[in-house]
């Protein structure tokens, strides 16, 4: 170790000089809070734990903990689209999950994950719309799917990802059916329909450091010293759903491959604590 | 009226609790790893997660106060949490706002607010699941969050909501006895003193049954005591033997 002239307690350096402090690691290949480069949190799963819901899950990797709630309600649907539902997810960070949100309406990082999720439901045909029609060109049925994040620790996305997709396997709606005669939709008190998902995505997200190291699952601290993020979605049958790579500096197709392999990995340790959860 | 009485018979046998029992109480403290101090309850159906930052500085400088700290209570309720419709209830709702402020006035005197002066202390509330008793829960998870924090106080603040029906007095109400139109009153405690912090009712009670009401609330705020000073007690115990080098 280089011994400087002006030698600084650990947690001082920390806060001085993050990066440096973060580099030091890295070159002994392990991180702060002790992992390897490639290694992810713990990550917990837990369904149906909101009884007001239709569909609900919490989960936690490391200490960034999401909620998802899902509930149903019966809309006209869109006029060029008769026959489809809608599904809208939107995720809430509020000043409980972290000091660093401030009270108010939503900012910009609530706003862009809310787009994200939409976008990867549409993109992926998560679910088939159709299956939420209950009378064509009157009523279907629209899913509101609220997140509520309620610690950061980073890697939001991968969290909400996750609580979104199996908040919605193990949602259950009642039978719908429209009564032409009063212009009524009437639905039974028994919960017994669920949703068939057409794909099952799960996202994976990895910080670029200094250009050169991938960090896989960055935590809080983390995110803020790296400014590359690279966010990659499998499905089920290990088609690529999304990648996404907004700004920070330019980096290789080498990462990319290291990323998706190591997506890969982790697509399948995502299904069996998902599955292991019911 | 039959209807009420019945339905609210059913109802209890349906919760399967007496007349004069609190609903099943769950709380761990310090589950959250951001906040400086939070707490997680459970009473009955209702859900509540608790974050405390602070003593912090003031967010903006009208809110400085040069003598003592600043407090300020938030609470929201998730969209999912209620239980018919989705509700997409904003954080200047009327009554959220009401609640917020309820909480807000019962903690400025029990914290010590004089020896942080010039700063703020934040207490942020989020319920995730409603079956009534919004009040009660975001005090008693509130004061975890606060002891958690390890923010001065006087003494715990325990609340809990008793009504009356049919000369039946009914201890910690759920949803559903509170849309049945029974009078519902909800008492805040210091439980070592005996004092009464918050007293809150909206509804029309006969003077007579006032004190008997109140009472039974008193006592369902002192056994709520019992259960949050136990929980503290392990927590600090189990961190204790962790810490220890032995």
């Amino acid at each position: 170790m280089v011994k400087n002239s002006l030698a600084f307690e650990a947690e001082t350096f920390r806060k001085i000089q993050p990066q440096e402090y973060l580099r030091r690691f890295i070159q002994g290949n392990i991180r702060p809070d002790g992992r390897s480069l490639s290694q992810f949190r713990p990550t917990t799963v837990n369904q149906s734990c909101i009884t007001t819901t239709n569909g609900s899950s919490m989960v936690r990797i490391g200490n960034t903990t999401v909620v998802c709630g899902i509930k149903a309600e019966v809309a006209t649907p869109k006029f060029n689209s008769p026959l489809e539902g809608y599904l809208v997810p939107n995720i809430d960070l509020s000043p409980i999950c972290s000091p660093k949100f401030k009270p108010g309406p939503p900012g910009e990082l609530a706003q862009v994950l809310s787009e994200n999720l939409n976008n990867l439901l549409k993109s992926a045909s998560v679910l088939d719309l159709t299956s939420l029609c209950i009378k064509e060109g009157i009523a279907v049925w629209v899913l509101y799917i609220d997140l509520v994040c309620v610690n950061y620790d980073g890697n939001i996305y991968d969290a909400s990802v996750i609580g979104m997709i199996t908040a919605l396997t193990n949602v259950k709606l009642p039978e719908a059916t429209f009564e032409e005669s009063s212009g009524l939709v009437k639905a039974t008190e028994e919960l017994s329909v669920t949703l068939k998902l057409q794909r099952i995505p799960y996202s994976v997200t990895v910080a670029l450091f200094d250009g050169q190291h991938l960090l896989v699952d960055p935590t809080e601290v983390e995110e803020s010293i790296t400014s590359e993020q690279i966010t990659i979605v499998f499905d089920e049958v290990g088609q690529l759903c999304s990648i996404w790579k907004v700004g920070g500096l330019p980096s290789s197709p080498e990462h990319l491959k290291q990323c998706m392999n190591i997506a890969r990995e982790r697509y399948k340790q995502i299904s069996m604590i998902v599955k292991s959860s019911i | 009226m039959c209807i009420i009485t019945v339905l609210l018979i059913l109802i209890s046998l349906m919760d399967g609790r007496r007349a004069n029992e609190l609903r099943k109480i769950k709380c761990k403290p310090s589950v959250l790893s951001q906040a400086d101090g939070s707490a997680y309850i459970e009473q009955g159906n209702t859900k509540c997660l608790a974050a405390v930052y602070g003593p912090r500085e003031t967010r903006q400088k009208a809110q400085l106060i040069h003598n003592k700290a600043n407090i300020n209570v938030e609470i929201s309720l998730a969209p999912f949490s209620m239980p018919q419709e989705r509700k997409k209830r904003s954080k200047s709702d009327r009554r959220l706002l009401e609640i917020a402020s309820a909480v807000k006035q019962t903690f400025e005197p029990i914290i010590m607010t004089n020896l942080f002066a010039r700063s703020q202390i934040d207490i942020y509330l989020q319920i995730l699941q409603f079956d009534g008793g919004t009040i009660q829960i975001c005090i008693n998870a509130a004061t975890l969050a606060l002891i958690d924090a390890g923010i001065p106080m006087q003494e715990y603040v325990c609340a809990c909501s008793a009504g009356c029906h049919e000369n039946h007095t009914l201890l910690d109400l759920n949803n559903a006895e509170e849309m049945a139109d029974t009078p519902e009153l909800t008492v805040a405690l210091l439980p070592m003193s005996g004092k009464l912090t918050l007293l809150q009712m909206d509804s029309r009670l006969h003077v007579d049954k006032l004190e008997p009401v109140m009472n039974l609330a008193a006592l369902g705020c002192k056994e709520i005591y019992q259960t949050l000073d136990e929980t503290v007690r392990e927590y600090v115990k189990d961190l204790f033997q962790k810490s220890s080098p032995y």
